[in-house]
């Protein structure tokens, strides 16, 4: 494997031409929030190293997701290489689950090189900035958190690695968000049921692939480390963290240990979210910091998110993708792709064959049924099987010339929606819209239509042609 | 000195920058704005803060709780 860490990413996206340095000294408002909005709307965007900012002893890294290239590179594939053929090459490495992990000794750790047990100021170790003007606060918005169910405290399976918004509120206390639909809300139930705080580990810094497998939506006895393992092909190393027995990266940069504080609430937010939108000001848990461990020179990774496309929409494209397209296959064997990575599947598009006369309609049912498509998915485009649903040339292509507007859309009134989009009236209901855009087979029918072919020998052409460029034209 | 989005006056210094004396964080005892004194009067001054995300402490009350505290198990 390329890669084993947050640090040996970063050397290999920087031996990719993909990660940039900024030497110069930055202040931490308004120059980072900046840098984080300005990098993903670049080609071929980089990862962005800001080794010195102004009052603070720690360098911050962002961007580290934000752009197909990057993406390929933490799959291990070329950087150039195309958005479906990392889908199907995630699909590929996505069924190794589950690759089990290695413990290491708290010697041998690489997190546990520094702790800190006294006096703990966030600010010391973390170079804490403001993401977005009206944010309430400094956020950690890249943090992988590990909790476990407190009646079940030896359940490896059931212990959870998810991202959640962490506000910072004081040296040693910040502010979380479990929403109810997430895992670690149910631990925090089960704590708060027994007047108990619940134990949780905030790892900032990690291995790529586990970023990516915290913001995805398995199952809730699934592992993301277990997940983690089969997109590298080979397990991922973790310790214990110093209390509450948990199951930590021993690789990541910085770890805060604490504890939700149980049946208490404070003021959270607002916080600018990935519709584009600041999202609410809500009464929200507190978690008390106890502990900090982290290696020799840290690094501190967060993301920018805000009006997409960011970092965040790049970390939730594929794996957000994946799921409903095994979904929907599982049914519907002749669905090819599912594009889901627009506002994390508000908008999906799908690929299929047509096996008989209205067939797209029934695949755009079905995926408005599946757990994540029925209250985020609005806008469902179906598309015909040789259409490549994540080139939305092509997808506009069929939505010009395969639409009868009488007959291929309809919407679905009053249907489950996402609160977090702002045109949800009231938050968490919305209407669907489905388009039909594949072309009509038996018994539904149309007006001839003959595809243009490809001429002969294209392909050979088209490599003969790219390898010219390569080389510089010929001249 | 009042907190810029709600106005209390319960607003404490958070901290101090760890190199250089560089600047000094404050926070809003009451609705946990923070914010640093570099920052532009867009974020540090009350009569500039925008009025579309200025809080009055008398609601909070009234905000959702996420999640829900569950009722006590014996
Ligand atoms: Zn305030």
């Amino acid at each position: 494997m390329a890669y084993r860490d947050l640090r040996e990413f970063l050397d290999l996206l920087e031996s990719e031409n993909q990660l940039v340095r900024i030497k110069e000294e930055v202040m931490p408002e308004p120059d980072l929030s900046a840098i984080g909005r300005s990098a993903p709307d670049m080609e071929n965007a980089p990862a962005v190293l800001v080794e010195k900012i102004k009052g603070y002893k720690t360098p911050v890294v962002l961007n580290v997701h934000g752009s197909w290239q990057n993406h390929a590179l933490m799959l291990n594939m070329p950087k150039d290489t195309p958005v479906k053929d990392q889908f199907f090459e995630l699909e590929k490495i996505w069924d190794r689950y589950p690759i089990k992990p290695v413990w290491v000794d708290k010697k041998d750790a690489p997190v546990k090189e520094v702790v800190i047990e006294d006096d703990i100021n966030l600010f010391d170790v973390l170079p804490l900035f403001r993401i977005n003007e009206f944010d309430a606060g400094f956020y950690l918005s890249k943090a992988l958190i590990v909790s476990k169910d407190p009646n079940k405290p030896d359940s490896y399976e059931e212990q959870n690695a998810g991202t959640y918004r962490i506000q910072v509120k004081g040296k040693d206390k910040v502010g979380i968000q479990p929403l109810p639909f997430h895992d670690i809300a149910v631990h925090l139930k089960h704590a708060e049921e027994k007047n108990e705080p619940l134990p949780i580990a905030i790892c900032l810094g990690n291995d790529p692939v586990l970023s990516f497998m915290a913001s995805t939506p398995i199952e809730y006895a699934q592992s993301e480390y277990d997940f983690a393992g089969a997109l590298k092909g080979e397990p991922i190393e973790l310790t214990k963290s110093e209390n509450g027995n948990l199951d930590i990266p021993s690789r990541s940069e910085i770890v805060l240990e604490g504890y939700i504080m149980p049946r208490e609430r404070e003021i959270e937010g607002p916080f600018g979210e990935f519709p584009g939108s600041y999202s609410g000001a809500r009464l929200q848990p507190i978690v008390k910091i106890t502990k900090i461990t982290h290696r020799q020179n840290p690094i501190f990774e967060n993301l920018y998110l805000g009006m997409p496309w960011t970092e965040i929409d790049y970390l939730m494209a594929l794996n957000t993708s994946l799921p409903l397209y095994k979904q929907l296959k599982r049914d519907f064997p002749e669905v090819k792709a599912v594009n889901a990575m627009y506002t994390h599947g508000i908008g999906t598009i799908v690929s299929t064959k047509s096996r008989f006369g209205g067939y797209g309609k029934a695949v755009a049912m079905r995926l408005l049924s599946t757990p994540h498509g029925m209250p985020y998915t609005k806008i469902v485009i179906i598309v015909d099987e040789f259409v490549d649903p994540f080139n939305l040339e092509q997808v506009m292509w069929a939505l010009t010339t395969r639409v009868r507007p009488d007959k291929d859309v309809f919407k679905v009134p009053y249907a489950p929606g996402m609160p977090l989009d702002p045109s949800s009236e009231p938050a968490g209901m919305h209407t669907k819209l489905i388009i039909d855009a594949t072309t009509p087979v038996a018994p539904d029918f149309a007006r001839d239509t003959e595809l243009l072919a490809v001429p002969e020998k294209a392909e050979e052409w088209s490599k003969t042609l790219r390898d010219l460029v390569k080389k510089g034209g010929n001249k | 000195m009042k907190c810029p989005r709600c106005e209390s006056e319960k607003v404490n210094l958070l901290t101090k920058a760890p190199v250089d004396d560089a600047w000094e964080v404050y926070i809003c005892e009451t609705c946990t704005l923070s914010w640093r004194n570099t920052e532009g009067p867009n974020i540090t001054d009350p009569e500039k803060y925008d009025k579309r995300f200025k809080l009055n402490p008398a609601e909070f009350k009234e905000l959702d709780q996420i999640p829900p505290i569950p009722e006590l198990k014996k």
